[in-house]
């Protein structure tokens, strides 16, 4: 559904993108992560036809944002990183304003807003005016004027940001329910507890490029057997090289990296998998002070790609 | 209806310069129709004849009019399109199947209707002047037409300016140096021009004396009172030039839009 080869953006000389490539599927909940001015920001206003590449190809659909970019918007709902709405428009003005912007036919247009009115769960106050709605409110408010028009494909540029943890789990469950209907989503964030629980796979990005993991992966598969795989950090007494060139010789683990007092491995499979891995590490001589197994599979990835980089 | 007219005049008529402004307007008109009034009763000597009295009310009513409305047009047009780009609500609409072309004619139309509508409130103050007679319904007609086109024009600029920036308070301030420069500069051009001439007479004068003259808004009104068969080449030539201002103002103001994704 959005296919990216090898896309191009300057600003000024300046790197916006640098042959970034992406393939998401159909009906797929994908993920983009990357430190602050990796691009991501860039590919989402290339692909909302905001922007023009410079180089390189973006389609949605099978449509090219740049030759075709009326036929994108007919299918594309996008959500800018900082969106602005009209604070002295009545809630139902809003909405009705952005069902004639999006050509909804005048048949449809009460029932398209009343809808709206629904998804955003302000039924009852459409007619405050916005500036009355808290910022929870106004991100549904605008999330539901982006899915005015039945959007196939929703472009998210970090939509969680401002939002406290219930409005964050609201908008986490309306996501999953939206990809459910089948609509395409890609969504960047910084927050990545929150895209490990409703992402099918995520991208990493750096520099404008495709950034790649320890193990040469630039997209982490997080719901597939393969999410199964475990991060583990080992702290061993002694010679940490001959450590890992032990643990790689069990079946399915995988050595992220090597530092002075420990390493770090991905071991497929689940606890029994683990468990049998540190088995063989103490059948093999190796001395184990800490065996930790500390957080989600996609901080420490991020982490051992961009934990290092300066923001 | 364009969405964008209906979304603007709503959103201006809300603001509270939507109804001080045209209170002052009118307020500021009718002081200069009692000034004029009263200057054109007792300072001329000898009998004053009505028709007289209806000429100057109406002529120093238009030009009234024109000028408080070149001071008022770029504060509805020049904020137009930075606005959107301040509040971040311009990425909503060049998303949206709203075409530049259709944002710029909603943003245009709604500053020019606002515009309108003080020249239309101003209508009974200067009907002062039909009371007294000398003033037909061509002058009207004339004096009105040309002042919708000033003002048309100015709103285009505005709007290009609008285009170009991203704050309001930029936008704005060129917006009006741009109307100082037609006005006033064009004016001082033409005096140095003319007085390194030696005919004053105007028909003598070559095109690159009177050229700059063609650009003053007030010299364009002041030719919409010639008589009907002398409109051209005066009249006619400051029309074309107005036309021309406003349809380049349009055409780069939209493809500034076109263009403006990055700064959303």
């Amino acid at each position: 559904m959005i296919d990216v080869d090898r896309v191009r953006k300057s600003y000024n000389g300046t790197r916006g993108l640098d042959g970034f490539e992406l393939h998401v599927a159909d009906g797929e909940l994908f993920g983009l992560v990357g430190p602050n001015g990796a691009g991501k920001t860039t590919l989402i206003k290339i692909l909302s036809t905001l922007i023009r590449a410079d180089g390189g190809r973006a389609c949605l659909a099978g449509m090219d944002v740049t030759a075709e970019p009326q036929a994108i918007k007919r299918i594309l709902g996008y959500l800018p990183d900082q969106p602005g709405l009209y604070q002295d428009m009545r809630v139902r003005e809003f909405l009705e304003f952005f069902a004639d912007a999006f050509r909804v036919p005048i048949g449809q247009h009460r029932a398209v807003v009343e809808l709206g009115l629904a998804r955003a769960g302000l039924a009852a106050r459409s007619q405050s005016f916005v500036e009355e709605l808290s910022f929870g409110m106004k991100q549904r408010l605008l999330l539901a004027k982006t899915l005015l028009h039945e959007p196939k494909v929703l472009l998210l540029d970090e939509p969680a940001t401002g939002l406290d943890p219930m409005a964050r789990i609201d908008l986490r469950e309306h996501l999953k329910q939206l990809n459910a209907q089948g609509i395409t989503i890609l969504i960047s964030s910084h927050i990545l507890s929150e895209l490990e629980d409703i992402c099918s796979r995520v991208a990493l990005i750096a520099e404008g490029k495709n950034a790649t993991d320890a193990a040469g992966k630039s997209v982490i598969e997080l719901q597939s057997p393969a999410a199964l795989a475990q991060i583990y950090e080992i702290e061993v007494l002694g010679e940490v090289d001959q450590a890992a060139r032990r643990a790689t010789e069990m079946a399915g683990v995988t050595v992220l990296k090597t530092q002075s007092s420990h390493f770090v491995v991905e071991i497929s499979g689940g606890p029994a998998e683990a468990s049998g891995f540190l088995r063989h590490l103490v059948l093999a001589g190796v001395q184990v002070l800490k065996f930790d197994h500390p957080a989600g599979t996609l901080e420490q990835r991020y982490r051992q790609v961009f934990g290092d980089k300066p923001r | 209806m364009n969405p964008m007219i209906r979304k603007e005049l709503r959103q201006r008529m809300r603001e509270r310069q939507g109804w001080i402004l045209p209170s002052l307007y009118l307020v500021v008109l009718g002081a200069v129709i009692a000034i004029t009034y009263y200057e054109a009763t007792t300072s001329q000597s000898g009998e004053v004849q009505g028709w007289q009295v209806g000429v100057s009310l109406f002529i120093a009513a238009t030009f009234a009019q024109l000028i408080l409305l070149l001071l008022l047009a770029p504060i509805f047009s020049a904020a137009s399109l930075t606005i959107e780009k301040e509040q971040r609500t311009l990425a909503g609409l060049l998303t949206s199947l709203l075409p530049p072309a259709q944002i710029w004619w909603g943003k245009f139309v709604a500053s020019l209707l606002f515009v309108l509508l003080m020249l239309i409130a101003g209508l009974p103050v200067i009907s002062a002047a039909f009371a007294f007679g000398g003033v037909g319904p061509w002058e009207v007609f004339i004096a009105t037409l040309t002042t919708v086109v000033i003002l048309g024009t100015v709103s285009a600029i505005s709007l290009f300016w609008s285009s170009v920036f991203r704050r309001s308070v930029h936008a704005t301030a060129v917006s009006y140096v741009t109307v100082i420069v037609l006005s006033i500069v064009t004016f001082i051009v033409f005096l140095v021009g003319m007085s390194r001439h030696e005919s004053l007479e105007w028909v003598k004068l070559p095109i690159a004396v009177k050229g700059p003259l063609f650009f003053n808004p007030v010299f364009f009104l002041m030719m919409a009172f010639a008589p009907k068969e002398h409109l051209f080449p005066e009249w006619v030539a400051c029309l074309i030039i107005y036309f021309s201002l406003g349809i380049l103002s349009a055409f780069l103001a939209v493809r500034n839009l076109s263009r403006s994704g990055d700064a959303v």
